[in-house]
């Protein structure tokens, strides 16, 4: 008896340290159950480097981190899986695509001077490249930047279209030929890109890169049409930017600011510059970047390059009103689904029915305060997990019951029944939670994502259960039994299962 | 009257008597499935034996609601103005041709997707679309969705969803989920050696592949009538099957390794027909009391998790009549005194 009172006691104690945690942390809900997005990023190998090893992957996600936290999406997370990925997600109504955008890029930034004698090829080019940004930027979908912005001038209109045989002459002049089936937008990209590569070219090698950088902000330029990004660097990188500065100041020719390759900004240096460079540390990016653009530029520049390219492998998406109403459909259907059972339960056992049932509330208790602890993230998967959980918790109280009632109907009396009755039924128990935990752990470590979260909720409630069929049950069963008026054996059976002359 | 045979109440179900009607049923059921997967396989738009769904295949899903239709959907948001008027019809091939013209941007050196292979469900009378796309980047998933909206919005600002899935991400889904539920099987198929024997081993796993193959192969034929495609979720239900499965088969042999001394003097087919008699009530009150959360998650849970708890319903449906009915019919064959 005093045993039992011990153990009732830590059960007791654990039931309200569960609940204490429950309330303290409450449950993580996935993406699934409350709406938002996940990106999944895998890092791509470069370079020298083959394979990706763990710390590799690690300082890639630092540089996404302080990406992510400048670009200021709330609650996110973001997790490396496995060898060579990183999961990011996105809770609530935020655009996916743009921190796509931004993560996604490798944000290599370079300085390079324009060489020497190529003035006049530079001069036939730029022109070109600013008319197909300014034609590109008019025909990209969404919101247009100019259009919010009412007090800015309109746009010279001969900068926003390139007619048909404009463009057919820019394709000659670069000596290129109109691809046969393309559009017009496709044939707009394809300049655009052979003159980017043609102005690298005209480009020394880089001087100065982002590595030297110490900050990056961004301002409104002078007009407040259009937005510029500022960058201040370290004592090394202001020296190297002074005397690149110099060696091109008054010459005409221009610096080019590279961004993953991309010409993003030509400037020319004025000859007041010819003695000492640009000094101070400090430049600016202008390149008629909206404030967004101008944001997330920034963003990329301060939390530096990526040490590797990484490519975007999967989007999810879920609207939150898709999530909601899942968790409540499911949510119901789970607790519907589980009054029934306890409904059952008490019909078919009775006495130890009711017990059962007490037994797996606390069950069920225990196994949510474990997933508010360790803590385990809530997906649709997982409720599944945990549901079934409960139909193997059920299962081994319906084995012992059985037992329970073949001893009492063989004659044997109360007490002595429920006593052989566990003690039977625990191989099977035992055996039917390892197999269980079993399929838990290859679905653990050789699954992903959905199968994992689905496999971490059911091993959880595989291992629990086994604690509280042959703990909670059997302590609240004996604890009862100490009581003479609950010592009846209709109280576990019908009287006429019953041997004769024991009722 | 002897002391031993007197412990033992004359089994009231002997499931030996049955024993043929057993095995063609569970035969014919066996053969429609293989029947099933073959089909599948031969048909020319599936070409596998099950249809796979965007987790396997890869791709980008993207499914919208339509701010009209139901009345219930007025949440008072501007973008749901239009809420209690009925949707204007649509029809898919009309959305498939409209989208095959709709030009996308090249992102880096990937090939641009080819729109024209576009599969497009409308559901709930027209109410929300299901589009089946080649893998597209995020900001190609935006234009497709802006365009959407224009063609037959306006749509549900909260209600949409956008998946993409990179074609190597699912084929490594695929091979994670035939790994781990082969691992499982072998793991368990160890276990039951070391516990039992190699014969109950055999025979788990005969119980096992035969509710694994029922599962999947009404799952064969959902996918040749009705189009239903499996993904990550319906392998996890294949493995909870299979964990089911051998623990119903597991108490079951449990109760005959236990009962082996005192029936010594019985012939084995009356040794399994007492326990299996004696673990019959378990054995239904154990599938029911897991049936009704699953019939609940059927009829009330949220539409992701519907065709999921089919396949749970069904193997753990299978799966108990495989313990009764399979495994301890089988085992007098297999096992001698």
């Amino acid at each position: 008896m005093a045993r039992q009172q011990g153990w009732f006691a830590l059960i007791l104690a654990l039931a309200i340290a569960a609940a204490a945690l429950l309330a303290t942390y409450g449950l993580q809900l996935g993406l699934d159950l409350r709406g938002g997005s996940q990106l999944t990023l895998q890092v791509l190998p470069a370079g020298a480097i083959k394979s990706i090893d763990q710390e590799q992957l690690e300082s890639v996600k630092d540089v996404l981190e302080r990406r992510i936290n400048g670009l200021g999406v709330a609650e996110s997370t973001l997790q490396t899986v496995g060898s060579d990925q990183l999961v990011l997600q996105l809770p609530g109504e935020q655009d996916p695509s743009r921190a796509a955008k931004v993560l996604g890029s490798t944000a290599l930034l370079e300085f390079r001077a324009q060489k020497p004698g190529s003035e006049k090829e530079m001069q036939g080019l730029l022109p070109l490249k600013r008319q197909l940004e300014a034609v590109l930027a008019a025909r990209r979908p969404g919101p247009k930047p100019a259009a919010t912005n009412s007090q800015s001038p309109p746009q010279p209109p001969k900068l926003q279209e390139l007619s048909d045989a404009e463009r057919g002459q820019a394709f000659t002049a670069l000596g290129l030929k109109i691809p046969p089936t393309s559009s017009e937008l496709e044939q707009l990209e394809a300049l655009q890109v052979e003159v980017n590569r043609r102005v690298l070219n005209l480009y020394g090698p880089p001087l100065l890169t982002g590595k030297d950088l110490t900050s990056a902000g961004r301002v409104q330029d002078p007009t407040g049409n259009a937005w510029e990004v500022t960058l201040g660097f370290n004592r090394e990188g202001g020296e190297k930017f002074a005397a690149l500065t110099q060696s091109i100041a008054g010459s005409g020719r221009v610096l080019g600011i590279v961004l993953d390759g991309r010409s993003i900004s030509e400037a020319t240096v004025g000859p007041q510059f010819k003695a000492a460079g640009i000094a101070g540390g400090a430049a600016s990016i202008t390149g008629n970047f909206s404030s967004e653009e101008a944001r997330d530029l920034e963003v990329q520049l301060r939390g530096g390059s990526l040490p590797l390219p990484v490519k975007i492998v999967e989007v999810r998406s879920i609207g939150p009103s898709l999530g909601a109403e899942n968790i409540r459909s499911s949510l119901l259907a789970g607790l519907a689904g589980l009054l029934l059972v306890a409904l059952f339960m008490i019909l078919v056992y009775r006495l130890p029915g009711l017990v059962a049932v007490i037994a797996l509330s606390l069950y069920s208790l225990f196994n949510l305060a474990i997933y508010a602890l360790i803590p385990v993230t809530l997906t649709l998967p997982g409720i599944a997990g945990f549901i079934l959980s409960v139909g193997m918790a059920v299962d081994a109280n319906v084995l012992i019951f059985e037992r329970v009632k073949e001893e009492l109907r063989s004659g044997n009396t109360l007490i002595r029944s429920i006593d052989t009755g566990f003690s039977l039924a625990f191989s099977s128990i035992l055996d039917g939670h390892v197999t269980g935990l079993i399929s838990c752990l290859a679905l653990f470590f050789l699954g992903t994502g959905l199968v994992k979260g689905f496999a971490v909720t059911l091993a959880i409630g595989l291992v629990l259960s086994l604690f509280t069929a042959l703990t909670c049950t059997r302590t609240l069963l004996r604890l009862l039994m100490g009581y003479p008026g609950l010592r009846r054996p209709t109280y576990f059976l019908p009287a006429h299962e019953l041997p004769v002359g024991n009722a | 009257m002897t002391v031993a045979p007197s412990l033992v109440p004359e089994p009231r179900f002997r499931i030996n008597r049955h024993r043929w009607l057993a095995w063609i049923g569970s035969g014919l059921a066996c053969l429609l499935s293989l029947v099933g997967l073959g089909l599948c396989w031969l048909h020319p738009s599936i070409r596998s034996p099950l249809k796979p769904g965007l987790d396997f295949t890869g791709g980008t899903q993207i499914q919208v609601v339509r701010a009209c239709g139901s009345p219930s959907a007025s949440s008072g948001s501007n973008s749901d103005r239009g809420a209690n008027l009925p949707c204007p019809a649509i029809s898919a091939p009309q959305i498939q041709q409209e989208l095959a013209r709709l030009e996308l941007k090249a992102e880096g050196s990937d090939q641009l997707p080819n729109l024209g292979s576009t599969n497009v469900q409308v559901l709930d009378k027209g109410r929300s679309v299901v589009l089946r796309l080649p893998a597209l980047s995020p900001d190609q998933g935006s234009a497709v969705l802006e365009d959407l909206n224009q063609r037959i919005g306006p749509l549900q600002k909260t209600g949409s969803s956008i998946d993409t899935i990179g074609p190597t991400l699912g084929s490594r889904l695929l091979q994670g989920s035939l790994i781990s539920l082969l691992v499982s099987f072998v793991a368990i198929a160890a276990y039951i050696s070391f516990r039992y024997s190699g014969v109950y081993a055999f025979l788990a796993l005969v119980c096992l592949a035969h509710d694994v193959l029922i599962t999947c192969g009404l799952f064969a034929w959902l996918g040749l009538l009705r189009g239903i495609e499996v993904d990550s979720l319906f392998a996890v239900s294949l493995i909870t099957v299979a964990g089911y499965s051998v623990t119903d088969t597991v108490v079951v042999f449990d109760r005959i390794r236990e009962q082996r001394k005192a029936l010594a003097q019985l012939p084995v087919v009356d040794q399994v027909d007492v326990a299996v008699d004696a673990t019959l009530t378990r054995s239904l009150y154990t599938s029911l009391t897991t049936l009704l959360p699953l019939l609940a998650l059927l009829f009330f849970g949220g539409s992701s998790l519907f065709w999921f708890s089919v396949a749970l319903a069904v193997g753990i449906g299978v799966g108990s009549w495989s313990s009764i009915g399979i495994a301890p019919t089988l085992l007098p064959l297999l096992a001698r005194r």
